[in-house]
């Protein structure tokens, strides 16, 4: 008698070769699917940044949040970095079922934050300094995360794509909450307009920075093939700056702002925007969490953490 | 993840109205089922209605695997369990100077009565 | 507009001509717009430090759901003349505001921007014993005299539900855990009966409020919310004090703490950079 289960075993080549056949053809691989350990490790890499992320960039925002100049304006932003918190809480979610067979869970991933481990986007360390910052947000870095975002929606790793779907429904109010801000600033006083130059002024370069760098030879490591090859995302760094500058330079300038870079301009030639590079070793900086407002933030995430450590212990079974 | 501790697994679901069928949202962690209930709403349908919600601990139900949602696929070649295999009875009906009571028909029957 | 109405809106306008009226429905409106204002901010201060990421969100929506009380309350009080509703809630001193002190005191030691030790014990406690209180004076408005007032409580009354279900959740089981976390719940009960007084008093209005018919009385509300309460004290071996204190001040008159002060000045510093400005 033929023994079927170890006749049917495939080897470690095969079920790689099957899972690329998967995610070639389009399928979805669920979290307990077999799958090579370099696309586990690749996911949980891309999506604890991407959720912790969403938790840390909470931060900057929040700091409007109980100084936002009318009922409506709290309520607004209140909702808003709520959906912060929950984006986070969506592909936490998604990392922690990515870890489980790995032993590692929510608990880990804040210690690998706290120990500088696990690393948070460039623009989340940055220091807002008016409302206007909270606007520039609003407006510019949640179009910049929509761009980004948007490109992953159809990821092959099926939980991801699914938080991202609500994720980007969510986005399209984020969007409308920071323009709401922004127009009501560019067409108020002569202090509100400048209240937007200055932050586009200084959101410039860290704006450019999030998308990251256009090849691994800026800062020497770049995940950007990883993800490509393994269908989670479908465009370049580069490719995902020029959209965005295709869809947000028309709309700055039709406010009347000025562009912080006076040598920007389109070239119709090969279609590509051209710009000036930001500091790329600065941004190597900033992710080492020395950017500005790095450590006063991590410190935030402590002391929620140990401050609130009696209720986890409380509640254990 | 272990039995007991704070960070428990557990997946939810809620009906849209009291008319639609119960819904997959999502997952979150909490350290018991009534945690579990007053955060699911706020976390999941902050923007829709809401009608009901079940929370339900991930260990108690049983998922399939990837090998298991194979014994999903069938042929194509069941037609005589849907009405598709039964279009013909509108030629023969029409013979008989007779509506064919399809589908739509039929399901229109238990409306209210028209006033 | 039916025969019904239109006598409402007749009596209505009568009531607002008589003496005193006007000026106690405006009191009230403001306890009650002033109360939910500043827990409300209270709240989003703790926004991105709540003990689980989940709960973070959560709570937010209970925030905003008792913003927007507020602002319901602002726009009657904008409706009767008052002034418009974002400067009723943004450029009012401490002195002219009507909020219970125990609303107004800060979550914790540190602000929300620099070493927030927030105490999750406190506002599981004020939280909890507040939306019970409210619920018991909403219930109340639902018959009172000021028709406005009354349609706002209907309201308003849907979303108390979801709150009293999520506060006292967190209530009963951070009690019933026992150990360090009934130890800290214990202590937070005690302090916040030193001020729960404060919620129920209706201050120098109180006589108007009953003339007037707007609401039931301080007694009554107080006899209320413990009847609701006592079978939840008596389930935890819990005891609760014959009366409740007013240790710091009647916020209804006025009187507040530097706390207040502190987050008036956070919560108005943008409006205040232009008070013209469309914002």
């Amino acid at each position: 008698m033929v023994n079927i289960i170890s006749a049917g075993q495939p080897t470690e080549e095969a079920k790689y070769e099957q899972f690329m056949k998967r995610i070639e053809a389009g399928e979805k691989i669920e979290a307990e699917d077999w799958m090579p350990e370099n696309y586990r490790m690749t996911l949980i890499k891309l999506i604890s940044m991407h959720g912790i992320s969403e938790i840390m960039g909470a931060l900057p925002e929040k700091e409007w949040v109980p100084k936002a100049p009318t009922l409506k304006r709290k309520l607004g932003i209140m909702a808003k970095v709520q959906d912060e918190m929950g984006h986070g809480q969506l592909l936490l979610r998604v990392t922690e079922d990515l870890m489980k067979p790995l032993g590692k869970t929510r608990e880990d991933i804040l210690q690998d934050l706290l120990s500088g481990r696990l690393k948070f986007h460039n623009v989340f360390h940055m220091e807002t300094k008016s409302w206007g910052d909270a606007g520039l947000i609003g407006w510019l870095v949640d179009g910049a995360a929509i761009i980004t975002q948007t490109n992953m929606l159809d990821a092959s790793y099926g939980p991801y794509a699914r938080a991202l779907k609500r994720i980007c429904a969510e986005e399209v109010f984020h969007a409308q909450h920071g323009e709401a801000i922004i127009l009501a600033l560019a067409e108020g006083t002569k202090e509100q307009r400048a209240m937007v130059q200055d932050a586009l002024n200084r959101w410039w370069e860290a704006l450019l920075m999030f998308f990251g760098p256009g090849d691994a030879a800026t800062t020497g490591t770049s995940k950007q093939d990883t993800t490509i090859k393994y269908r989670i995302r479908t465009k370049t760094n580069e490719e995902l700056r020029q959209d965005f500058f295709t869809k947000y330079i028309p709309r700055v300038l039709s406010l009347g702002l000025e562009l912080p870079d006076e040598e920007m301009y389109f070239d119709k030639e090969d279609g590509l925007w051209k710009y000036q590079q930001p500091d790329w070793s600065k941004f190597k900086e900033i992710i080492q969490n020395k950017g500005p407002k790095s450590n006063e933030r991590l410190r935030l995430r402590e002391i929620a953490y140990s401050n609130n450590k009696w209720v986890i212990d409380a509640l254990q079974h | 993840m272990s039995e007991s501790g704070f960070y428990q697994e557990f997946e939810v679901f809620s009906k849209r109205s009291d008319t639609s069928p119960i819904q997959y949202q999502f997952s979150l962690l909490a350290p018991n089922k009534e945690l579990a209930l007053v955060m699911a709403q706020e976390n999941f349908m902050r923007r829709e209605p809401v009608a009901d919600i079940w929370v339900v601990k991930r260990e108690d139900i049983r998922k399939m695997t990837s090998e298991e949602r194979q014994s999903l696929q069938r042929i194509d070649n069941k037609e005589y369990r849907n009405t598709k295999g039964y279009g013909y009875l509108k030629k023969k009906w029409r013979h008989y100077e007779q509506d064919m009571l399809d589908e739509k028909e039929i399901l229109s029957w238990g409306g209210k009565q028209k006033t | 507009m039916g025969r019904e109405t239109e006598d409402m809106i007749v009596n209505q306008k009568d009531m607002l001509q008589k003496e005193g009226y006007l000026e106690a429905v405006t009191h009230l409106l403001f306890q009650l717009a002033d109360d939910d204002f500043i827990l409300a901010y209270r709240g989003s201060e703790w926004l991105g430090l709540a003990p689980h990421i989940e709960e973070d969100v959560a709570f937010s929506s209970i925030s905003q759901d008792t913003m927007g009380h507020a602002a319901m309350f602002y726009s009657l009080l904008e409706e009767l003349g008052a002034g418009d509703a974002d400067k009723l809630a943004h450029a009012r001193l401490a002195k002219d505001r009507k909020n219970a002190i125990l609303l107004e005191l800060a979550n914790g030691p540190g602000t929300y921007l620099n070493e927030p030790q927030y105490d999750w014990a406190f506002t599981v406690v004020r939280n909890f014993f507040y939306v019970q209180a409210k619920k018991v004076k909403i219930l109340s408005l639902k018959n009172t005299s000021y028709q406005p007032m009354a349609e706002a409580a209907v309201k308003v009354n849907m979303e108390l539900y979801y709150h009293l279900l999520h506060w006292k959740t967190w209530f009963m089981q951070l009690i019933g855990a026992g150990g360090e976390a009934r130890t800290r719940m214990e202590k937070a009960v005690t302090d916040v009966f030193k001020d729960l007084g404060g919620l129920f008093s209706q201050g120098a209005t109180a006589v108007a409020f009953g003339e007037n018919q707007l609401i039931d009385t301080e007694e009554q509300l107080i006899a209320a919310w413990k009847h609701e309460m006592t079978p939840i004290f008596d389930s935890l071996e819990m005891k609760m004090p014959k009366k409740f204190g007013m240790e710091k001040g009647d916020g209804r008159n006025g009187e507040h703490t530097q706390d207040l002060e502190a987050a008036i000045e956070t919560l108005s510093e943008v409006y205040r950079l232009d008070v013209k400005a469309s914002w």
